[in-house]
C-alpha cells in the first residue's frame, strides 16, 4: 500500500504538535468553531462592503476605493488567466474565494482565535472524529492506548482539552473542502457552457501537437490514456485544493502555539513562559501573515488555471498546436 | 478517504453549512461589491475609450484645422502679398503718371516762357530795328546835308536792318 492515511499515520504524538486539534470541534450543538468563525467573516465582509458600496460614485472615495482597488485587481489578474472572455463569468467566484480565505486566514491570526474556549474532559470529547478513529486504531495495535492516541490527534495535554470558541476556517477541512467542490460545480459549468461536453471530451482525449495523418491515429492510445491521467488529476482537484489550504493553516496555527508553549514545554518558570509566548510566536506571525496571503493567491490562482486550461479554445489556433496556455497571456485578447 | 474524512472530521452537516456561508459570501460580494465594481470598472473602460476615441477624433479635428487654418493664412498671405504689390505698382504708375504730368507742364511752362520771350525778343528787336533805322537815316540826314527822300530813307533803314539781322 504506497499510501497509509491511516489514523496513526495522519496522527501527531508529539504533544507540541498536537496543542491544535487537527479538527474543529463543536462550540454548541452541531455548530463548529471553524464555523462559528466563517460566519464571523461573512458578516464582517458583509459589513464592510454594505458601507462600501451604499452610495458608489463614479469618482471612488474612502471605502469605495478599497473595494474598488481589490476588485479591479483581482479582475485584471483573473482576465489575464482566463481571458476576456470568460473573465466576467468566473471572476466573482473568485475574487470572493480569495477575499474569503485571506480574511480567514488573517482572522485566524487575531489575538483569541485558537486560544479563548473552555477545558473539556477526555469523556465529553469521545464521540470526535479523531479520537473515534484513534480509538479504532489503537485497539488494533498493543501496547498503543486508544486514550493517549486520541488525546495526541485531539490536542490533549492530560489534563483536558482546550476547545477554543473560534477556530481559523482555513484551518478546517470542511471548509476547504466547501470552497473546492463549490469552485469545482463553476468549474464543470463554465466548461460545459464554453466548449460543451464534446469540445471537453476531445480537448482532455484527442490528439494534440496539430498531429495529422497516420502519426495522429498511432498515438491516439497515448492521448487516451494521457486523458485518463488528467481525468484522475480533475477528480483528486478538490482534494489536492483542499488538503494544501488545509495543510498550509493548519501548520502555522500549529507553529503559532508550539512556539508559544515552547518555553512550559521545555520546563521554563513562569516568568520566561509569559516572555517565551510573547516573543517566540512573534517572527512567526510575520511568518503567517505572508502564508496567508499567500494561500489564498495560490488557491484562487490554481482554480483560474484549471479555467483557462479547459476553457481555452484549441481549435481556433488551427494546426499550430495547443497553445492554450499562451492564449490567456496578459494583453492576449481571445478571438472567440 | 473514508480515513482522511474521519481524521479530519469531515462530515456532511458541517461541510453543507460551510457552503451556505462561502455561498452567502459570494451572493453578498457579488451583489454589493464585485458586481457594482464590475459594472463601474466597465462603464469607466468605456468612458476612457470614449475618451480616447473623443480625443483622437478632436486631434485629427485640430490637425484638420489647422491644415486648413494654414492654408487660410497661406491664401491671406499670397493675397496680401498680392495686394501689396497692386499698391505698390499702382503708386508706381500714379508716380510715373504725375511725374509725368509734371514734366509736361514744365515743359509747357518752358514752351510758355520761350514763347513768351520771343514774342518781347521779337518786340525789342523791332523796336530796336525801327529806332535803330530811324537813328541810322537821321544820321546819315544830317551827315549829308540833304533831305533823303522816302527811298532813301527806306533803303537806308532797310540796309541798317539788315545790318544788324546779321
Amino acid at each position: 500500500m504506497p499510501f497509509d492515511f491511516s489514523a496513526a499515520a495522519l496522527s501527531v504524538p508529539s504533544p507540541l504538535v498536537a496543542a491544535v486539534s487537527l479538527t474543529a470541534e463543536p462550540v454548541f450543538g452541531p455548530v463548529t468553531n471553524s464555523i462559528v468563525m466563517a460566519v464571523i467573516v461573512c458578516g464582517v465582509i458583509t459589513f464592510f462592503v454594505r458601507r462600501a458600496m451604499k452610495n458608489p460614485k463614479l469618482v471612488p472615495d474612502g471605502r469605495q476605493n478599497v473595494v474598488e482597488f481589490v476588485a479591479e485587481f483581482l479582475y485584471s489578474q483573473v482576465e489575464a488567466i482566463v481571458g476576456k472572455k470568460v473573465a466576467p463569468r468566473a471572476f466573482p467566484l473568485l475574487a470572493t474565494i480569495f477575499v474569503f480565505v485571506l480574511v480567514n486566514n488573517y482572522f485566524g491570526l487575531l489575538p483569541g482565535v485558537g486560544s479563548i474556549g473552555w477545558m473539556e474532559d477526555h469523556g465529553a470529547h469521545a464521540g470526535h472524529g479523531a479520537h473515534a478513529v484513534a480509538a479504532e486504531h489503537a485497539s488494533a495495535e498493543p501496547g498503543v492506548t486508544a486514550e493517549s492516541e486520541a488525546e495526541s490527534a485531539a490536542g490533549g495535554h492530560g489534563e483536558g482539552h482546550m476547545i477554543p470558541w473560534f477556530r481559523p476556517g482555513s484551518a478546517d477541512l470542511n471548509f476547504t473542502l466547501a470552497l473546492a467542490l463549490v469552485f469545482m460545480i463553476v468549474w464543470i459549468w463554465l466548461t460545459v457552457r464554453e466548449v460543451g461536453i464534446w469540445g471537453f471530451i476531445v480537448h482532455t482525449f484527442g490528439p494534440k501537437g496539430g498531429l495529422q495523418g497516420f502519426i495522429k491515429y498511432a498515438l491516439l492510445p497515448i492521448f487516451i490514456f494521457v486523458g485518463l491521467i488528467e481525468i484522475v488529476s480533475i477528480i483528486f482537484r478538490p482534494v489536492s485544493l483542499s488538503l494544501r489550504l488545509f495543510g498550509n493553516i493548519f501548520a502555522g496555527e500549529t507553529l503559532l502555539h508550539a512556539m508559544g508553549g515552547l518555553m512550559g514545554d521545555l520546563g521554563f518558570g513562569a516568568v520566561p513562559q509569559f516572555f517565551g509566548k510573547i516573543l517566540l510566536p512573534l517572527p512567526f506571525y510575520f511568518l503567517e501573515l505572508l502564508v496567508g496571503v499567500l494561500q489564498a493567491t495560490v488557491f484562487t490562482l490554481l482554480c483560474a488555471v484549471y479555467i483557462q486550461l479547459s476553457t481555452a479554445h484549441d481549435e481556433e489556433h488551427g494546426d499550430h498546436g495547443d497553445h492554450s496556455h499562451d492564449d490567456a497571456a496578459p494583453g492576449h485578447a481571445h478571438a472567440h | 478517504m473514508g480515513d482522511i474524512a474521519k481524521v479530519f472530521h469531515v462530515d456532511w452537516p458541517t461541510l453543507i453549512a460551510q457552503v451556505v456561508i462561502l455561498l452567502v459570501v459570494f451572493a453578498v460580494l457579488n451583489k454589493f461589491a464585485f458586481g457594482p465594481v464590475t459594472r463601474l470598472l466597465l462603464e469607466r473602460r468605456q468612458r476612457i475609450e470614449e475618451a480616447e476615441a473623443n480625443f483622437a477624433q478632436s486631434k485629427e479635428k485640430l490637425a484638420n484645422a489647422s491644415a486648413e487654418a494654414g492654408k487660410v493664412l497661406e491664401g491671406a498671405n499670397a493675397q496680401a502679398a498680392r495686394l501689396i504689390k497692386e499698391a505698390q505698382d499702382a503708386a508706381a504708375a500714379t508716380a510715373e503718371k504725375k511725374r509725368q504730368e509734371a514734366i509736361a507742364e514744365a515743359a509747357a511752362i518752358i514752351a510758355k516762357g520761350r514763347e513768351a520771350a520771343a514774342i518781347e525778343r521779337d518786340q525789342v528787336f523791332a523796336t530796336l530795328k525801327r529806332d535803330f533805322g530811324r537813328l541810322v537815316v537821321e544820321t546819315t540826314g544830317k551827315v549829308t546835308g540833304k533831305a533823303l527822300t522816302s527811298e532813301d530813307q527806306a533803303r537806308i533803314n532797310q540796309e541798317a536792318v539788315t545790318q544788324i539781322s546779321r
